[in-house]
C-alpha cells in the first residue's frame, strides 16, 4: 500500500491552499482512506488552526527531522474522522530548518502507512515551496480568478515543469458566478487559457468558508453548501472518478428571468 | 569501477567535452579528476561542452562552466538535443549547436562571425511566468508568451500563439526587425530603440493575428490580412 503524495501549493498567498489542504484530507478520510495532512509553512503555520487541532500540537515536523521525536509522536490523530492525521509546523522556527531531502524522507516513512499525505505548501517560490514539492506525486495549483493570482500561478506552473513536478493540476477558488456574468471578474475558461493545464475543481466563494475556519471545523463537516460539494467532488476525483462540475450560474430572480426573455437570451 | 562518463578530447573544432548519461554528482567529480590528470596539456583553452539528451538549467550549466574555470578553462559553448537545454545555454550567452550539426565540423571561427540574423531559434513550448529566451538571432515559438515570459531576440519574433509577454526585438538588427503573433496583446513590446503597449480597450471581438514593426520611429501593428 504505497501512499500517494500530493502538495497543495499556488505561488500567491491567501489563495486557499490550507482550506483546500484541510477539506481534501478530511473529504479522503472520510471516504474510507487514511490521510495525513502536513503543514510545510514552517514559521507561519496555520494548518493546524484551520483544522481546530492547535492546543492538541505536542511536537512538530521539525522535531520529527531533527530527531527530537519519532514520526508516530508528532501524528496529531483528528478525533471526528476516522483515519485523519496532521503534523503541524513549527512556529518557532523557519523554512531554512527543513531541506528539500528531509521531506522526502518523512514521506518516504509515511508512504507506507498512508493512502494520501497531502503537503501544504507555504506561497512563495523560495526554500518552502521547493521543501513541499520535492516529495510530491502530484501537485495541485490553486488559484484565485485574479490576474495577480493567476500570473503566480503561471510561475509556479513553470517552476513545477522545470523541476519534473508538471503539469499539475488546477483549482480555482473563490469564483463569484455574479460577477463572472457582469464581466467584473475572470471566467474559468480565460484562467484555464492562460495557465494551460487540466482543471480538477472550481469552488464558489463562500462565507461559510470563512465562519468556519474561524472555529476551526473544516467546512465539509458543517454543512452541504456548494463549496462543501465542489471539495468532495475533487477528492472523488483524485481517487480518479469522473464527476460532472458543479453548476455555479448565480440564483436568478423572476424579474431577471423576464428581462432575459425579452432580451432573447 | 564507475564507468566512464565524462570524455575529453580534441577535435578541429577545438576541446569537446562529452558528457554521458547518470549522476549528475558523480559526472561533475569525474570532469574534475580528468582535468587534473591533464591539467597542463588544457589549460588556457577554451571547450565546448556535449551533453546530448541530458536535460540542464542555468545552475547546472553554470557548475560545469565553474569546474571547467577551476582549471583555467573557458565554456564557450554546450552543444545538446533538448529544448530546455538550448534555452539555458542561451540564457547564459553560451554558443549552441545542436549534436548532430558538430559533425559538420564547422570552425569556430565561421561560427561566432555568422550574421546573428541568420539563425533561427526555434521554441515548441508555451513561455511562462518568469521564463526568459535570449538570443543574438532570431525567435519562432510554437505556443503561447505568458504575461511574465521575457524574449530578448537580436532579430525577429514570431510566435505562433498569443503574445501576453514582454518582448525585445532587434537587439541587435533593428532593421527589418518585427514582432508577429496570432494575438498582439503585449505587456511591452520594444522593437529595436521603440516601445509601446497593447491598448488599454483589450476587450476585443474576434482575436486576429498582427504583425508589429517600426516606422517613423514608432511601433505600429497591422492586421494580417492581405488585402
Amino acid at each position: 500500500m504505497a501512499g500517494k503524495v500530493i502538495t497543495i501549493t499556488s505561488g500567491k498567498g491567501g489563495v486557499g491552499k490550507t482550506t483546500t489542504t484541510a477539506n481534501l484530507s478530511a473529504a479522503l478520510a472520510i471516504a474510507g482512506n487514511k490521510v495525513v495532512a502536513i503543514d510545510a509553512d514552517i514559521g507561519l503555520r496555520n494548518l493546524d488552526v484551520v483544522m481546530g487541532l492547535e492546543n492538541r500540537i505536542v511536537y512538530d515536523l521539525v522535531d520529527v527531522i531533527e530527531g527530537t521525536c519519532r514520526l508516530k509522536q508528532a501524528l496529531i490523530r483528528d478525533k471526528r474522522v476516522e483515519g485523519l492525521y496532521l503534523i503541524p509546523a513549527a512556529q518557532t522556527r523557519d523554512k531554512t530548518a527543513v531541506s528539500p531531502e528531509d521531506m522526502v524522507a518523512v514521506c518516504d516513512e509515511l508512504r507506507q502507512e498512508f493512502d494520501f499525505i497531502l503537503i501544504d505548501s507555504p506561497a512563495g517560490i523560495e526554500q518552502g515551496f521547493k521543501n513541499a514539492m520535492s516529495p510530491a506525486d502530484r501537485v495541485l495549483i490553486v488559484t484565485t480568478p485574479e490576474i495577480s493570482a493567476v500570473r503566480d500561478a503561471d510561475r509556479i506552473i513553470g517552476l513545477l515543469e522545470a523541476a519534473g513536478k508538471g503539469p499539475g493540476n488546477l483549482i480555482i477558488n473563490r469564483l463569484r458566478a455574479d460577477m463572472v456574468q457582469r464581466g467584473d471578474m475572470l471566467d474559468i475558461s480565460d484562467v484555464v487559457d492562460v495557465l494551460a493545464i487540466q482543471l480538477i475543481g472550481v469552488i464558489p466563494d463562500d462565507e461559510a468558508i470563512i465562519i468556519s475556519t474561524n472555529k476551526g471545523v473544516p467546512v465539509i463537516f458543517e454543512n452541504n453548501s456548494t463549496s462543501s460539494q465542489a471539495f468532495k467532488n475533487i477528492s472523488r476525483r483524485l481517487g480518479g472518478e469522473d464527476v460532472p462540475f458543479l453548476n455555479l450560474q448565480p440564483e436568478t430572480s423572476f424579474f431577471q428571468k423576464l428581462v432575459r426573455f425579452w432580451n432573447g437570451n | 569501477m564507475t564507468p566512464e562518463r565524462v570524455t575529453i578530447k580534441g577535435t578541429s573544432t577545438g576541446i569537446v567535452v562529452t558528457i554521458g548519461a547518470g549522476n549528475w554528482k558523480t559526472i561533475l567529480r569525474q570532469l574534475a579528476q580528468k582535468l587534473e590528470q591533464r591539467a597542463s596539456f588544457f589549460k588556457g583553452g577554451r571547450a565546448a561542452v556535449a551533453v546530448g539528451e541530458r536535460l540542464l538549467n542555468t545552475e547546472e550549466i553554470e557548475a560545469l562552466g565553474a569546474v571547467l574555470a577551476e582549471h583555467q578553462m573557458t565554456m564557450w559553448a554546450v552543444y545538446g538535443d533538448a529544448a530546455e537545454t538550448q534555452t539555458a545555454a542561451k540564457t547564459l550567452g553560451l554558443e549552441f549547436e545542436p549534436a548532430d550539426a558538430q559533425r559538420k565540423q564547422k570552425s569556430p571561427a565561421r561560427a561566432a562571425s555568422a550574421r546573428p540574423t541568420e539563425n533561427v531559434t526555434t521554441i515548441r513550448r508555451t513561455l511562462r511566468s518568469g521564463q526568459t529566451v535570449e538570443t543574438l538571432g532570431n525567435v519562432v515559438v510554437i505556443g503561447d508568451v505568458n504575461p511574465g515570459a521575457v524574449i530578448k531576440a537580436g532579430g525577429y519574433v514570431i510566435i505562433w500563439g498569443y503574445l501576453r509577454g514582454t518582448v525585445y526585438a532587434g537587439a541587435v538588427s533593428p532593421e527589418n526587425a518585427f514582432v508577429a503573433a496570432l494575438e498582439l496583446k503585449p505587456v511591452q513590446l520594444i522593437i529595436g530603440d521603440a516601445i509601446a503597449r497593447a491598448p488599454a480597450d483589450d476587450h476585443r471581438r474576434t482575436i486576429i493575428p498582427e504583425i508589429a514593426f517600426v516606422q517613423d520611429g514608432q511601433i505600429i501593428a497591422e492586421a494580417w490580412n492581405k488585402k
